[in-house]
C-alpha cells in the first residue's frame, strides 16, 4: 500500500513539472506558422498534416488553412501533407517566429510525366488505337541502366509483351514476334540492327530522341512491310529560339547534343552525338589478355529544320552509327585459317520531309529517306586474307495526306515505293589472298504500297477506324533462280536448271491486302474497351539461325522460294483510370498467326550460299498473351506494375516434312517464349533534387533442348538431343536501383549538372542465358552461361546549358 | 595511382561484359527425356588395323558410362565391284572387325550392310574414299595463351601448325586427330593404404583406410596414350586447290620437360562426315556464347533402316582416307623466362615389397586398353 501510495505521489510530482514545462514553453518558444493552400485555386486546406522530422503524427491545419507549432530552437524537417496532394517538405532552422505559407499541387491536375502510357492518354482517348504505347525519353531517363547507358531498348523490355532471348541480346522479340518482324524507323529511316556492341546497347543517342512510338497490335495503315510490330522512334525538333546544350560523361560513352538556332524561328539545327572511348582505355590499361581486343562504336544524329511560313516545315535528319570490333577468335568466318578478326558495322540514314498545311482541313507530308546499312569482316592476314563484305541500301518515298472534313471523320491516306539493293557478300573483292573470291550477285527489289485510314466518330461513346493497304512487292532482275526438281527438295543435287532474267526484269512478285481494323467503345467517362485487327505482310526477312543475330546475318527479300510472312492478329483490350487520371489499369489480349515463317535445316550454311533455299524450312507461328498494368502516373510517386502471359510457337513441317520437320513437325516453343513476366517500376521524386528508381523484372526462364541420353563414338561421348526447346532455364529475376541528383548546387545558373548512380542487379543473381552442353573426357557436363553474374554500379554525369 | 584507377573503372566498365559474362556447371540437372538409340559407328580406312565397325545403344542417361554392345550381327560392306567384305565380331562384344589386312582403297566406293539379330536392317548411302594430301610442314610453337592466368595449364604449351597441300578437286574435306603416347613408370596407385591385389587385379579396400598412398611400378614397358578431345575439321570451299598455310591442328600441353611423342592423323573425309561432325562441333564444342545455333543431333545421316525407315540411327559412315606424321617437340627449349611447366608431382610412395617377404610382388602388369599398350608406339626413338 505505501509503494504504491510513493508510485502516485512521484507521478502527480512528474506530471507538474512537465505541465510546467510545456506552460513554459508556449510562453518562450518561437513558432513557425502560416497558412496551406490550393495552388491552383487558392483554397484553404483544412486538416492538412504538418509533421515534424519524419514522425507520421503532428498538428493540423484548421478551417481556414492556418496552422501554428511552437518548437525549442533547432533545426527541423516538415513534411507538409494532405490527401491527393504533393506533399512539402523543408528544413527550418528556428531561431525566432518564423512564418511559412505553403502551396500544394492537387496531384490530378499536375502535368502527367508521361514515362509510358500504354493507351488512355488523351491522345489516345481521341483515336481508338490499341496495343500502342507511346514512351518519353524524360520517362526512359528516369529508369536504371545498364552501365550509365540510357537505352531505349532495354527500357522497352520493361513494357509487357516486349521482352528478348536474354540480357545483351540483339534486338527485339514483341508479342511473340521474332526479332526481324518489327519495324524500327529513326525519323521514318529503318534500323536493320538496333544495338552496339552484339547487343549490349542500343544504337540510339538518346539525347536526339524525343519520344518513340510502339505498335504492338493495332499497327496504322501507312505502316508496312513487317508481320508483327512497329516502333516509330522521332527525334527532337531543334529549339528556333534558343541555343541548348547537354551532353553526359560515363563509363561506356560520351555525349553530347546542341540545339543551334540559326535564323530565329525559322532555321535550326539539332548536332547530337555519342563515342565510346573504350579503345584508349584497352590500350592503355586492359590486363594483357584483353589487350587485342578493340571495341568501340558511335553514332550521330543531325536534323536541319526549316519553318519558312506557318504552312510549310522542311526538314533533313540523317542519323550515322558505327562499330568496330577485333577480337581473337570470335565468329570468324568458317573454314578459313585467320587468328584474329576484325569487324564493322554502321548505318548511314537521310531522310528529308517536307510538311505542308493547305488549309486546317488538309495538310500533306512528303518524305525521301534512304539507309544503308554496311558490315565488314575481315582478317588482314599476309596470305590468308580475308574481307568479307555486305551491304543494305533502302531507298523509299513516301507521301502521306492528313484530311479532317469535320469532327466525325478523319482520314490518312497516302503512298510509299521502296528500293531494296543487297549486296549478299562478297568475299575478297580486289584482294590478294589464298582465300578465294566469292561473290554473291546483288538482290533488287521493290515494295509499293497504298493506303488509307479512316477514323469515324459515330457516337460519343464508339469510334471505328478502318484501314486498308495494298501492298505489292516484285522480285527485280538482274540474276538467276535454280529449278529443282519437281517435287524433290530444293539442293545441290537436285538443280535442274537455271533461269535467268536481265536488269530490271521481274523475277518473281507477291501482293495482297491488309486490311486494319480498330473499334473503341466508351464505358462511362473512364474506360473503354477496344478490339483490334490487322494483317500484315513481310517481303524482307533476317536469316539467322543462332540464338541471337549477329549484326553481320544476312537478309534477304522474298524470292520463288522464300515466300512473304503473313500474320493475322487480333486483339482485345480493356482501359479504365481511376481518380482522375492518377491511376491507370489496361488488360489486354491477343492473339497472332503468322504464315511462312522460315527456320534453317541443321547445320545451315547461310553466310556466302548462292543457293540458299536449300537451307531454308518454311513453317508457322502462333502467339497469344494477357497483358496487365497498373500505373500511377502523377505524384511523388509514380511507376507500374504489370504481369504477362504470353506464349509464342513454332512449327516446322516443311514442304518435304521427312528431310525438313523440325521436333516431328509438332509445335515447338520458340527461344523467346516466357510465359510469366512480372515488371515492376517505382520513381520516388521526394524533392527537386533527388529522385530514386526500383525496377524488378521477373520471367520465366527461356526454353533450350534437354538432351534425352548421351552415344559414343571416336571414343567421345556426345548428348543426344531428340527435341528441340523441350525444357526451360532457371527463371530470371533482377532488381535495378538508381539515384539521380539533380543540379547538386542548387544555384539557378545556366549550366545544370547532374550525377546518376546506378546499381544493375542489385543483388547480383547469377540469372542464366543459356543452358549448354559439353563434351568432357569423363562425359556430357551442363554449363549455364550468365551474362552479366554480378552488381554493376555505375555513375554518370550529366549536363545541360539552357 | 591513375592507372590503378583507370584499371577499376575499366574492370566495371565495359570489359566487364566480356569478363563478367561466367560460365557455371549445373549440378542440379534433371533430364527431361531418356531414349537409347542404335548406334552405328563404322570406319573405313586405307590404313591397315583401322577399319572397324562397332554397333551399340546409346546410353538414356547423361551420367551412364555404359553403352549396350550390339552384339552377334551380321556386318558387312559391298565396294564398287561388288565384293562383300564381312566384318566379324571380334574379342570386343558389338565391335566387328574386317578380316586381317583388309584395307580401304583410295577412289573405291563403299556400303555398310548390317543385320541384326532381331533381323532390322540398315543400309548405309554409297561413300566413295577421297585422297588424302601429305603433310607438309608442321610447324610447334611455344605460345602463351595470356587469356588463362598464370599457373593455369591453359595458359603454356606448344600451338601445333601445319601447311599441306589441297587437292585441285573441288568438295575436299578433312579432319585432324592426334595421338600422344607417354611412357609411365607407374601402373597403379592405391589410396587408403591400400595394396594391389595381383589375383583381382585392384586395389585392396583396407578396413581402416589411412592417408598412405602406395604407388606400383609397371612390370615393363608400358605408355599412357591421350588424343585430342576437340574435333577440328575443314572443307577447302574457301581455298579449293590451295596451300593451306598455318592451319592450328593441335595444341600441346606444357606438363613436363621431356620430348613429347605427337602422332598426327590428316583424314580426307567424306562431305557428310565433315556436316556430322559440324553438327557435333555446333552442339558441344563452339556453344556456350549468345550466339549458339540450335543444338541438335543428326539421326540417320547416311545409314538408314531398311526395315522402319523413320527409325532414328545414331552415328556414321566414315569412310576416309589417312596421312601421318610422327614427330618430337621438344619441350625444352625456346621457353620465355618466368613460365614453368604444370608438373603434377607424384604423391605417396613407391611400393617396395618388405626384405624377404616371400611371393611378394611390387610391379604391375600394363593392361591394353584404350588409354593405355605395352606394343611400343610407331616411330617410338626415345
Amino acid at each position: 500500500m505505501t509503494k504504491s501510495f510513493t508510485k502516485v505521489f512521484f507521478s502527480i510530482i512528474l506530471l507538474f513539472l512537465g505541465i510546467s514545462q510545456a506552460f513554459s514553453q508556449t510562453t518562450t518558444l518561437p513558432a513557425i506558422y502560416g497558412k496551406v493552400i490550393d495552388a491552383q485555386t487558392g483554397e484553404p486546406l483544412k486538416g492538412a498534416v504538418i509533421a515534424l522530422d519524419f514522425k507520421k503524427s503532428g498538428t493540423k491545419t484548421d478551417s481556414t488553412g492556418k496552422y501554428k507549432i511552437h518548437l525549442p530552437f533547432g533545426e527541423y524537417v516538415l513534411k507538409i501533407s494532405y490527401v491527393g496532394y504533393n506533399p512539402y517538405r523543408t528544413r527550418v532552422n528556428l531561431k525566432k517566429d518564423q512564418e511559412l505559407n505553403v502551396e500544394l499541387n492537387d496531384v490530378t491536375k499536375q502535368l502527367e510525366e508521361v514515362i509510358v502510357s500504354s493507351s488512355s492518354t488523351k491522345k489516345d482517348i481521341q483515336t481508338p488505337s490499341l496495343g500502342v504505347t507511346i514512351l518519353s525519353l524524360k520517362g526512359i531517363k528516369k529508369l536504371p541502366t545498364m552501365m550509365g547507358e540510357v537505352d531505349v531498348i532495354r527500357s522497352l523490355q520493361t513494357l509487357p509483351g516486349v521482352s528478348s532471348v536474354g540480357e545483351g541480346s540483339n534486338g527485339l522479340n514483341i508479342r511473340g514476334s521474332n526479332v526481324d518482324q518489327n519495324l524500327i524507323f529513326i525519323d521514318d529511316t529503318p534500323i536493320f540492327n538496333p544495338t552496339h556492341m552484339f547487343g549490349l546497347f542500343s544504337v540510339f543517342a538518346s539525347d536526339a530522341i524525343r519520344d518513340l512510338e510502339l505498335y504492338k497490335g493495332g499497327v496504322p495503315a501507312r505502316f508496312g512491310g513487317r508481320s508483327a510490330s512497329v516502333l516509330d522512334i522521332k527525334m527532337i525538333e531543334p529549339n528556333t529560339e534558343n541555343f541548348k546544350m547537354q551532353g553526359g560523361i560515363g563509363l561506356v560513352s560520351n555525349r553530347v547534343m546542341a540545339e543551334i538556332p540559326v535564323i530565329k524561328e525559322k532555321l535550326s539545327v539539332l548536332v547530337a552525338g555519342r563515342a565510346s572511348f573504350n579503345d584508349f582505355l584497352f590500350k592503355l590499361v586492359a590486363p594483357d589478355n584483353l589487350k587485342n581486343v578493340r571495341a568501340n562504336f558511335m553514332d550521330i544524329a543531325t536534323k536541319i529544320y526549316y519553318r519558312p511560313n506557318n504552312k510549310n516545315t522542311i526538314s533533313f535528319s540523317n542519323y550515322y552509327s558505327y562499330d568496330y570490333y577485333r577480337v581473337d577468335s570470335l565468329f570468324s568466318l568458317e573454314n578459313v585459317v585467320a587468328r584474329r578478326t576484325n569487324f564493322d558495322y554502321g548505318h548511314q540514314n537521310f531522310a528529308v520531309h517536307w510538311n505542308h498545311y493547305f488549309s486546317p482541313k488538309l495538310s500533306m507530308m512528303l518524305s525521301g529517306s534512304t539507309t544503308l546499312y554496311d558490315t565488314k569482316t575481315y582478317a588482314p592476314d599476309t596470305v590468308n586474307t580475308i574481307n568479307l563484305t555486305s551491304s543494305i541500301n533502302y531507298k523509299n518515298l513516301h507521301a502521306s495526306f492528313d484530311y479532317i472534313p469535320n469532327e466525325v471523320h478523319k482520314l490518312n491516306f497516302g503512298a510509299s515505293i521502296t528500293r531494296y539493293d543487297i549486296k549478299p557478300g562478297t568475299l575478297n573483292d580486289g584482294v590478294v589472298s589464298r582465300v578465294s573470291k566469292v561473290y554473291l550477285p546483288d538482290e533488287h527489289s521493290m515494295e509499293a504500297g497504298l493506303y488509307v485510314d479512316e477514323e469515324w466518330k459515330m457516337s460519343e461513346k464508339f469510334t471505328i477506324q478502318t484501314g486498308l493497304r495494298y501492298s505489292h512487292y516484285w522480285q527485280l532482275g538482274e540474276g538467276s533462280v535454280n529449278v529443282y526438281a519437281p517435287n524433290q527438295m530444293p539442293s545441290l543435287n537436285t538443280i535442274v536448271s537455271k533461269k535467268t532474267f536481265g536488269s530490271g526484269d521481274v523475277m518473281y512478285s507477291y501482293g495482297g491486302f491488309e486490311p486494319r481494323l480498330t473499334m473503341k467503345y466508351s464505358i462511362g467517362k473512364d474506360a473503354t474497351v477496344k478490339f483490334g485487327y490487322n494483317r500484315m505482310q513481310q517481303f524482307f526477312q533476317l536469316l539467322s539461325n543462332n540464338t541471337t543475330p549477329l549484326p553481320t546475318s544476312r537478309w534477304k527479300t522474298a524470292n520463288e522460294y522464300i515466300k512473304p510472312q503473313k500474320s493475322d492478329f487480333v486483339s482485345l483490350g480493356l482501359f479504365k483510370t481511376f481518380n482522375e487520371n492518377v491511376y491507370e489499369t489496361s488488360l489486354e489480349s491477343y492473339y497472332r498467326d503468322v504464315q511462312n515463317t522460315v527456320d534453317f535445316v541443321s547445320g545451315a550454311n547461310l553466310q556466302l550460299n548462292p543457293n540458299i533455299e536449300t537451307q531454308l524450312i518454311t513453317g508457322k507461328g502462333k502467339a497469344y498473351g494477357v497483358e496487365l498494368m497498373l500505373q500511377k502516373k502523377k505524384g511523388e510517386m509514380t511507376g507500374w506494375i504489370s504481369y504477362t502471359y504470353a506464349r509464342a510457337f513454332s512449327q516446322m513441317i516443311g514442304d518435304f516434312p521427312e528431310v525438313q520437320s523440325i521436333n516431328g513437325g509438332n509445335w515447338f516453343p520458340t527461344n523467346y517464349d516466357k510465359p510469366h513476366t512480372f515488371n515492376a517500376m517505382i520513381n520516388l521524386t521526394p524533392t527537386l533534387h533527388h529522385s530514386f528508381s526500383f525496377t524488378f523484372a521477373y520471367n520465366t526462364g527461356r526454353p533450350f533442348s534437354s538432351p534425352s541420353g548421351l552415344y559414343e563414338i571416336g571414343g567421345k561421348r556426345y548428348p543426344v538431343f531428340t527435341e528441340r526447346n523441350n525444357d526451360r532455364i532457371r527463371d530470371y529475376h533482377r532488381l535495378d536501383f538508381s539515384w539521380t541528383i539533380n543540379n547538386p548546387s542548387m544555384r539557378h545558373v545556366r549550366w545544370e549538372g547532374s550525377w546518376v548512380f546506378t546499381v544493375y542487379n542489385l543483388y547480383g543473381r547469377q540469372n542464366p542465358y543459356s543452358l549448354f552442353f559439353k563434351s568432357t573426357k569423363n562425359g556430357v557436363k551442363p554449363y549455364e552461361l550468365s551474362v552479366f553474374a554480378s552488381p554493376f554500379v555505375s555513375l554518370t554525369y550529366n549536363f545541360k546549358f539552357l | 595511382m591513375l592507372k590503378r584507377v583507370f584499371q577499376i573503372i575499366l574492370s566495371i566498365g565495359i570489359l566487364s561484359f566480356l569478363v563478367a559474362a561466367c560460365v557455371f556447371p549445373v549440378t542440379d540437372f534433371v533430364q527431361k527425356d531418356a531414349t537409347s538409340f542404335i548406334t552405328i559407328e563404322a570406319d573405313i580406312t586405307n590404313e591397315i588395323g583401322s577399319s572397324k565397325i562397332r554397333i551399340t545403344n546409346s546410353a538414356n542417361r547423361l551420367q551412364s558410362v555404359l553403352m549396350l554392345p550390339v552384339t552377334k550381327a551380321t556386318v558387312y560392306v559391298t565396294d564398287e565391284k561388288g565384293i562383300q567384305t564381312v566384318f566379324k565380331e571380334g574379342v570386343v562384344t558389338g565391335t566387328y572387325m574386317p578380316p586381317a589386312g583388309f584395307v580401304g582403297k583410295v577412289g573405291s566406293s563403299y556400303q555398310l550392310y548390317v543385320k541384326t539379330l532381331l533381323g532390322t536392317e540398315y543400309l548405309s548411302d554409297v561413300e566413295t574414299m577421297n585422297p588424302v594430301p601429305s603433310l607438309e610442314n608442321v610447324v610447334s610453337q611455344f605460345e602463351l595463351y595470356d587469356q588463362y592466368a598464370k599457373g593455369d595449364p591453359k595458359r603454356v604449351g606448344w600451338s601445333i601448325y601445319l601447311d599441306f597441300k589441297d587437292n585441285d578437286r573441288e568438295g575436299d574435306f578433312y579432319q585432324w586427330n592426334w595421338k600422344h603416347y607417354e611412357k609411365i613408370q607407374i601402373c597403379a596407385t592405391c589410396t587408403g593404404g591400400g595394396l594391389w591385389n595381383f589375383t583381382k587385379n585392384e586395389c585392396n579396400i583396407p578396413r581402416t583406410p589411412n592417408d598412405q598412398i602406395w604407388n606400383f611400378q609397371c612390370d615393363g614397358n608400358c605408355w599412357d596414350i591421350s588424343w585430342n578431345n576437340e574435333i577440328n575439321v575443314f572443307s577447302d570451299a574457301l581455298t579449293n586447290g590451295q596451300r593451306i598455310v598455318g592451319k592450328q591442328v593441335a595444341r600441346v600441353p606444357f606438363d613436363g620437360y621431356t620430348d613429347y611423342y605427337f602422332r598426327l592423323e590428316q583424314r580426307a573425309i567424306t562431305k557428310s562426315v565433315f556436316t556430322y561432325n559440324q553438327s557435333i562441333i555446333s552442339s558441344v564444342q563452339s556453344n556456350g556464347s549468345m550466339f549458339d545455333v540450335p543444338a541438335e543431333t543428326k539421326f540417320s545421316l547416311n545409314i538408314k533402316s531398311k526395315t522402319n525407315p523413320s527409325e532414328r540411327i545414331l552415328g556414321v559412315f566414315n569412310v576416309y582416307s589417312v596421312a601421318k606424321k610422327i614427330f618430337f617437340i621438344n619441350r625444352s627449349k625456346n621457353i620465355p623466362q618466368g613460365e614453368r611447366a604444370t608438373v603434377s608431382p607424384l604423391l605417396g610412395d613407391v611400393y617396395t615389397c618388405p626384405p624377404g617377404a616371400v611371393g611378394c610382388q611390387e610391379r604391375v602388369p600394363c593392361f591394353e586398353s584404350p588409354t593405355r599398350t605395352k606394343i611400343v608406339p610407331e616411330g617410338w626413338n626415345l
